[in-house]
């Protein structure tokens, strides 16, 4: 067991095991850090989403906050004008690249973007940047779920459990910079790839990726 | 009188056999012909192949050498031609036909034809030194020290001048001494951030024992920047040495460099080199009779710039996409396999021979005290000597480009000086007096980066190099973070707009909003500096930006989308036809006068018209905005 | 897939796969051999390298398209490079892309149909004081101006006629 440090969020004191990432004690004691691509099983932490930064005390720059460790006396805020402008500028950034629609949309009771944008005050809808349009691209080959690339958000959860926790090896990411998706082999449908259904990649889409076609 | 050591003793037999080899070739004329990736781009292959099969048909007793790049890239191809009696003399802009007048005039009948020689490279009374000139009174080289000068395929060369010896000196003593000694130099990394080498070095030997690991990064991917590729194609033992020494500072004995794959030359040379050091005991078990094991070996990068970020080139060697980490850890705790890695740019570790041989207090003396040594550079660009160049720190760019690099080519005003290639800024006449070093140009908004400086004069457009280099950096993002790979994005989209004439006014405060957020908010370097052309050039030169957007106008004359070609009947000659034959659209046509003019609905602005029209004429220009057509055509459909 | 091309693959991987190591931290020099045999990486080869590293195939799929200098098509029999790095850029790397693509009829990271040319642009390849540069399989050309172009296409056999644009986008599906 390792030392238990204290350490303060937003005036209150917690107590939590040394080293942990902040994220997760933030988290885990029930205040909320905006996050997409952190996943506490994983060794080391992706980083990706760029949406959990947090104001630490005695540092100038927001930092995020899922690769934090924290130490006795860390003192941080989860708000401050500069993790607002980042978190709102990633968020627009991400929706920008977002099929809308969320009346329609399968997940819309567990979007992770909807909470971020109850808790934190964002509106869904873009006010500086344009749409990147895409076409709508939906692999619904598997016989009980689907994939809709349009709404997924690169957080890797899916690639992760299908490569590390199934073992199947059916999704990974494939392309580089604007053009990096979650994808498969020569990106053959689901159905034709070494895919088996287990279902494991749905409930960790945080945005409507994937879902069961019977909750649409 | 100190006792040499077994190693030394070593080393000794080795530069007494090469300098023995090389005596008693100095009796004979020899000619250097420049063989890096540039000289050869140039030609240097029929010139070298002319020198060869010119002193064979005369039968004269004289060498022909392969040597890397001097840096004089202007004046490619060239060679150096030592002859006994005289002092050695480069050649510049070197054909065949000239070749032959040399090996006539001068190796068979002692005229050195002074009318076609650069410089002289020693002192003597006939022809002026380097030092005679501006560019000679700035250049200090260390790095570039023997680039150019000897064969990179010879290993002898090295060792005859000294190569290796510093790495004998290193044996005789300890691994502490070697890193005490490149700390105290300060010499600071040449990859772009200028991190203390000898902290990095010193963090991977406290990360405790074990298996740990040497990088040199070759993966120079600044477009506009090709110092390291020379480095490596001229003088690859430098590198090799260094990374040897570093390799016993820290206790490593397995190192790589990491050479990006567009270099094949510089590859093929490394690992020629690799194999000679081998063989001379160099390199490998027991180095130099010594206990210190070491190998180092290629890993061929496969093309993408994002590999330049240290954690994304180890992801890389390990059979990964080149993907950046977040940190901590940091490399030198946990690096290559999981282990301590020390990980520096090609002329970091170039330098620290130099520094054991010649010690902490000479490297300290070059250049500014925060900032020791020198800076090389690419210089390149609208300057009028282009060319790899090598001055202390803290010389002054405007020094750099007007008395190194002999000032803007053909006559044209200076714009801004481009440093730092993607992730560094452009600066305008009135920031080009900051002395040179890693702090100033931060300060100014650049970077130094790893070194790439291209001059832009009044011909280039400053919204469209800042959207050329959001371009680079949009598709070279790994697309792993939310700001680079979708901010990236969005600002180049902004940038095109505005370069094709669809700005809006508060397109500029978006455009601005976003770049500071995607500096501070991404995960590595390659996003956080991505928006520094955007941030330099809405900081000097806004007015462009702002004539793009209001006046649909490019004040460069570059952005295609604003400018239409138009040829001015008042300077144009019935007589010529130059421009029909070059529109490679036929939208050059020949009207009733005989005088020509442009079909604009076919014009495609390849500019070969302006480029073809005879000088004497200078008839085709280029209009601003293209509403100006109208008034030249006089009021036609205006 | 031609008759034979399947015992060619399958021939030139397991020849690789004899010169390394087969682990992970090989995948990138065993796919950079494979692709210096058969000129591109065709799916079979990368679904045989897969089987021998034991990894995923959409893992060797990702990496492939990661990387600039993996081809997922055969290229052309003249591969023409436009450099477009920076000092290239500036005085006319864009201009002698665009007059390739004129006269080719193809886009940048197409093939021509009849396989003789292939145009791919490429970050800076260190020329930088012979701006702008072309690299012609392997060989670097120049000072590339667009009459330049015409020429580099003439050597090699290409007709040149004048024409009004560019061509219609041609397919690069590599069947």
């Amino acid at each position: 067991m390792s030392k238990q440090v204290s350490i303060s969020i937003d005036g209150r004191t917690i107590t939590a095991p040394e080293g942990e990432k902040l994220l997760w004690v933030a988290l885990e004691n029930g205040i909320y850090i905006p996050n997409l691509c952190a996943m506490k099983e994983k060794s080391h932490p992706s980083g990706s989403c760029r949406l959990c930064y947090v104001q630490v005390e005695g540092r100038a720059e927001p930092v995020t906050s899922c690769t934090l460790p924290v130490t006795e006396g860390l003192s941080v805020q989860t708000r401050s004008p500069q993790v607002d402008r980042l978190v709102k500028s990633a968020f627009e950034l991400l929706l920008s690249n977002h099929r809308l629609g969320c009346g329609r949309c399968p997940r819309r009771k567990t979007c992770e973007l909807l909470k971020m944008a109850k808790e934190r005050g964002l509106k869904m809808k873009l006010f500086h940047l344009e749409p990147l349009e895409w076409p709508v691209e939906i692999d619904d080959s598997p016989k009980t779920f689907a994939f809709d690339r349009s709404r997924c958000l690169l957080c890797g959860r899916c690639v992760w459990i299908c490569q590390e926790v199934a073992k199947v090896g059916a999704l990974g990411f494939t392309g580089r910079g604007i053009d990096r998706r979650v994808g498969t082999f020569q990106e053959l449908s689901l159905a034709e790839s070494p895919c088996t259904e287990c279902g494991l990649c749905i409930d960790p889409c945080p945005s409507g990726a994937l879902y069961f076609k019977e909750s649409k | 009188m100190t006792v040499e050591t077994p190693y030394q003793e070593r080393y000794r037999k080795l530069k007494d056999s090469a300098a023995a080899g090389e005596e008693a070739l100095s009796r004979q004329a020899v000619i250097q012909v420049g063989m890096a990736t540039c000289g050869i781009a140039a030609g240097a292959v029929p010139v070298k192949e002319a020198f060869v099969r010119f002193i064979e048909e005369k039968n004269i007793d004289a060498r022909v050498m392969e040597v890397g790049c001097m840096g004089h890239c202007y004046a490619e191809p060239l060679a150096i031609i030592s002859k006994p009696g005289f002092p050695a003399l480069c050649y510049g802009y070197l054909d065949e036909d000239l070749v032959e007048r040399l090996v006539e005039d001068y190796l068979l009948n002692d005229d050195p034809c002074y009318e076609f020689a650069l410089v002289a490279l020693e002192p003597n009374d006939v022809f002026p030194t380097l030092s005679d000139f501006p560019r000679g009174v700035h250049e200090k080289k260390i790095v570039l020290e023997h680039c150019g000068f000897i064969d990179p395929g010879e290993i002898d060369h090295y060792i005859s001048r000294g190569g290796y010896s510093a790495l004998a000196e290193a044996l005789s003593g300890t691994p502490a001494t070697v890193l005490e000694q490149v700390k105290e130099s300060h010499l600071r990394g040449r990859g772009g951030a200028g991190f203390p080498a000898g902290l990095k070095w010193e963090a991977a030997v406290q990360a405790g024992g074990g298996t740990k690991y040497v990088i040199c990064n070759a993966d120079e991917g600044d477009p506009g920047a090709f110092m390291d590729r020379s480095i490596l194609e001229s003088c690859p033992h430098q590198v090799i040495e260094g990374m040897l020494l570093c390799a016993y500072a820290i206790g490593a004995e397995k190192g790589y460099l990491y050479i990006r794959a567009e270099y094949p030359l510089a590859v093929k040379r490394v690992r020629l080199a690799l194999e000679q050091a081998r063989e001379k005991g160099l390199l490998g078990s027991s180095i130099l009779g010594s206990s210190f094991n070491c190998d180092l070996e290629v890993f061929r990068g496969s093309g993408a710039f994002v590999c330049g970020e240290s954690s994304a080139l180890v992801r890389s060697m390990e059979g990964k996409m080149g993907i950046p980490a977040t940190r901590p850890p940091r490399l030198a705790q946990s690096g290559f396999r999981g282990r301590p890695t020390v990980l520096n740019n090609v002329k970091t570790f170039a330098y620290i021979p130099p520094i054991i041989n010649r010690g902490v207090d000479w490297f300290r003396s070059i250049g500014t005290e925060k900032n020791p040594g020198t800076a090389v550079f690419s210089l390149v660009g609208k300057v009028a000597h282009t060319g790899l160049v090598e001055v202390p720190m803290g010389t002054t760019l405007r020094e750099l480009i007007y008395d190194v690099g002999e000032g803007v080519a053909n006559d044209k005003a200076f714009k801004a000086a481009q440093i730092g290639g993607p992730s560094g800024g452009c600066l305008p006449e009135a920031a080009i007096d900051i002395p040179i070093d890693f702090d100033s140009l931060q300060e100014a908004g650049a970077i130094m980066g790893s070194g790439g400086l291209v001059v832009l004069d009044e011909d280039d457009c400053m919204v469209a190099i800042a959207r050329y280099f959001l371009e680079f950096t949009q598709q070279e993002s790994c697309g792993k973070c939310t700001f680079c790979r979708l901010g990236t994005k969005h600002m180049l989209d902004l940038l095109t707009a505005i370069t094709e004439g669809r700005g809006e006014p508060e397109d500029l405060e978006v455009l601005e909003r976003l770049a500071w957020e995607v500096k501070e908010g991404s995960l590595c370097n390659l996003g956080a500096t991505a928006p520094n052309p955007i941030l330099t050039t809405l900081r000097y030169f806004r007015d462009e930006y702002e004539a793009h957007i209001n006046e649909k106008r490019c004040p460069a004359l570059m952005c295609s989308e604003l400018i239409v070609y138009y040829i001015e009947p008042s300077k144009c000659s019935k007589l010529c036809s130059v421009c029909v034959g070059s529109c490679p659209t036929e939208a050059i046509y020949t009207r009733d006068d005989g005088l020509k003019a442009i079909d604009q609905d076919k014009c495609t602005k390849c500019d070969n018209c302006l480029k073809t029209c005879p000088p004497d004429y200078n008839a085709v220009i280029k209009l601003s905005p293209p509403g100006l057509l109208a008034e030249k055509e006089g009021g036609k459909g205006a | 897939m031609v008759e034979g091309e399947e015992e060619l693959i399958r021939t030139s991987v397991s020849e690789v796969l004899g010169e390394q190591e087969a682990v992970r931290e090989s995948l990138i020099p065993i796919l950079l051999r494979v692709q210096e045999k058969l000129s591109y990486l065709p799916p079979l080869a990368m679904e045989l390298i897969a089987g021998a590293l034991q990894i995923p195939a959409v893992d060797v799929f990702g990496l492939a398209t990661f990387y600039n200098q993996f081809r997922l098509h055969p290229p052309g029999k003249y591969q023409l490079q436009v450099c477009m790095g920076t000092a290239c850029y500036m005085v006319g790397g864009k201009i002698a892309l665009d007059c390739f693509e004129r006269r080719l009829g193809i886009n940048e990271g197409e093939t021509t149909p009849d396989r003789e040319f292939s145009l791919e642009r490429v970050a800076c390849v260190g020329c930088c004081t012979l701006a702008p540069v072309v690299v012609v399989n392997e060989e670097v050309e120049g000072r590339v101006t667009p009459t330049r172009v015409d020429g580099i296409l003439i050597a090699f056999g290409k007709k040149i006629q004048p024409s009004t644009g560019v061509g219609e986008k041609k397919g690069d599906d590599g069947s």
